[in-house]
């Protein structure tokens, strides 16, 4: 419980006596919880499953239903349906630094609601379509066909959930006043819309480039994005790290004065 | 877990919590409390709803094996057109009425002293999560007994697709669980919000409903959708888990008084 980061020497509160304890363990535990949700996802969906990187839309029948049915398949989609929970709390991780900005609440409920969406289509969903497959053996290859096309394109193909999360996010870092994150990163989340766009033909090309085992679409869109979502965390991690323990939640239960009203103020 | 505040400090603490509360409570938003009771009233008709619901579900009494062949599930469901419609029809009407249940936990998970909103925010998505794929399932029934005529591999790939929505998503429960036990263990108000107790229930929950999600590795024994572990414990577990957090809702909503909650 110890082991997180201690934040006090470098923000001496005036207001706020010295605190031997680590006042943000809160966010510390929900801030470490998405590590390991990311590498629990990625083992799942590479080494174990071979999910990904993502078999051809245009594979032969034998060569589907051989995947579609194989148990490791299951498992992986048991892994996931037992820590698909965690992607909230990750989310939640937003959330909470955008609460902290100069910004309407808007930005935060949107953020909010796309992320309900998108866990719902852009994992729930689609694990469900594979694990189907693997679950029963004696589906048809034809209904098979349909639960892989099913399953990728609603991995890969889910958009309009991420595209809404990434522009509020983006905007409300931009128009914040109290520098929470850096205004640098509020424009690159803004530009990750775009390569959400470029996701979308998936929906329409069998092979090549645009397929949703392409170079633009699967890895070019790959790279661009665990780039930006390491970087997002690394950015989160020292607004957590840097946040004056007066600007707490619990800022009220150690303050000499109690603020009159504790919640920040919106002007954007 | 550790005690929030030093044994020192009660005394100090304590007072300048009491003068918060008195500044941050004025006249008109003592209705919050009443609105939360209002909404965590509607809970004991929904449950009682869900109940007569699963005990009339022609699917439930006794649970549909998933060993059984594809002709079989279709069988099944022509014969039960009716029922199955029925509490369909039942379920998608009140698929959301626990969700008042679900917010008001949530608003007293905003009043425990801790941080930030985190485990607030996070409560919330896991709450709609989890209520679409009960509608998922619910829908995944319902398309299948629409037209039970048609090619019994569909309708068997529905009704697997609902049991998987039904009995596997417990990652949301889980997670809620962990996040309200979380903010108790967390809380450093002198006088927490919840007492400790909850949050050892709410652990020992999470972790009686963990295995159901591994129900779709197996078809037989405890763990299939249909046995003692994944079914029987698991929905057990749920109507436990609702009615104690109904009383203890009950409690803590009316100790709130007239302190007002912050926005998340």
């Amino acid at each position: 419980m110890s082991d997180t980061v201690v934040t006090a020497p470098e923000f001496p509160a005036e207001s706020a006596p010295p605190r031997p304890r680590n006042r943000k363990r809160d966010q510390w535990i929900a801030f470490w919880l998405v590590p390991i949700f990311f590498n629990l996802f990625g083992v799942v969906f590479v080494p174990l499953s071979w999910m990904m990187p993502p078999r051809p839309p245009n594979n032969p029948t034998p060569a589907i239903v051989e995947f579609m049915q194989s148990h490791n398949l299951l498992i992986a989609c048991a892994v996931l349906t037992v820590c698909f929970g965690l992607a909230s709390v990750g989310n939640a991780v937003y959330l909470i630094q955008i609460k902290r900005m100069s910004v309407s609440p808007v930005f935060r409920y949107s953020v909010m609601m796309g992320a309900m969406t998108g866990t719902i289509v852009g994992m729930l969903f689609p694990m469900f379509c594979f694990g189907l497959g693997a679950f029963r053996s004696g589906y048809e290859p034809s209904t098979l066909s349909m639960l892989y096309d099913f399953g990728y394109l609603a991995f890969i193909g889910s958009l309009g959930c991420f595209c809404v999360m990434w522009m509020s996010f983006g905007l409300a870092i931009i128009l914040d006043k109290n520098n929470v994150l850096p205004k640098w990163l509020g424009y690159y989340t803004v530009w990750q819309y775009v390569t959400e766009l470029m996701a979308a033909p998936v929906w329409i090309s069998k092979s090549g480039p645009f397929a949703w085992n392409g170079l633009m679409t699967f890895w070019f869109a790959m790279v661009l994005y665990v780039s930006w979502q390491i970087i997002v965390y690394v950015c989160i991690y020292r607004a957590i790290k840097n946040q004056p323990d007066d600007t707490l939640e619990t800022a009220w239960l150690h303050a000499e004065v109690a603020p009159s009203d504790p919640r920040p103020k919106a002007d954007a | 877990m550790t005690e929030r505040t030093k044994d020192g400090e009660l005394p100090d603490d304590g007072g300048k919590v009491a003068t918060a509360t008195l500044e941050r409570g004025p006249g008109p938003v003592s209705m919050t409390n009443r609105g939360q009771r209002i909404m965590l009233w509607t809970a004991p008709p929904a449950g009682a709803l869900f109940i007569i619901g699963f005990f009339l579900f022609p699917l439930f009494s006794p649970p549909l094996s998933p060993t059984l062949s594809p002709e079989q599930v279709a069988a099944i469901f022509s014969e039960n057109v009716t029922g199955i419609l029925g509490v369909v029809i039942l379920c998608n009407l009140i698929a959301a009425s626990l969700v008042p249940l679900f917010a008001v936990i949530a608003v007293q998970i905003s009043r425990t002293a801790t941080s930030s909103s985190v485990f607030t925010y996070a409560y919330i998505i896991c709450v709609g999560v989890g209520t679409t794929a009960f509608i998922l399932a619910d829908y995944c029934w319902g398309v299948a007994a629409f037209r039970p005529d048609r090619d019994p591999q569909l309708i068997s790939l529905l009704n697997d697709m609902a049991w998987f929505f039904f009995i596997a998503p417990v990652g949301t429960i889980a997670v809620q669980n962990f996040c309200l036990a979380l903010s108790i263990y967390l809380d450093e108000r002198p006088d927490p919000i919840f007492p400790r107790w909850v949050a050892h229930f709410n652990v020992a929950a999470a972790l009686l409903l963990i295995p159901s999600a591994f129900s779709i590795l197996y078809k037989t024994g405890p763990l299939a959708w249909d046995g003692a572990v994944s079914f029987t414990l698991r929905n057990a577990v749920l109507v436990i888990w609702a009615v104690v957090m109904f009383f203890v809702l009950l409690g803590v909503v009316n100790r709130q008084g007239d302190e007002r909650e912050s926005l998340a």
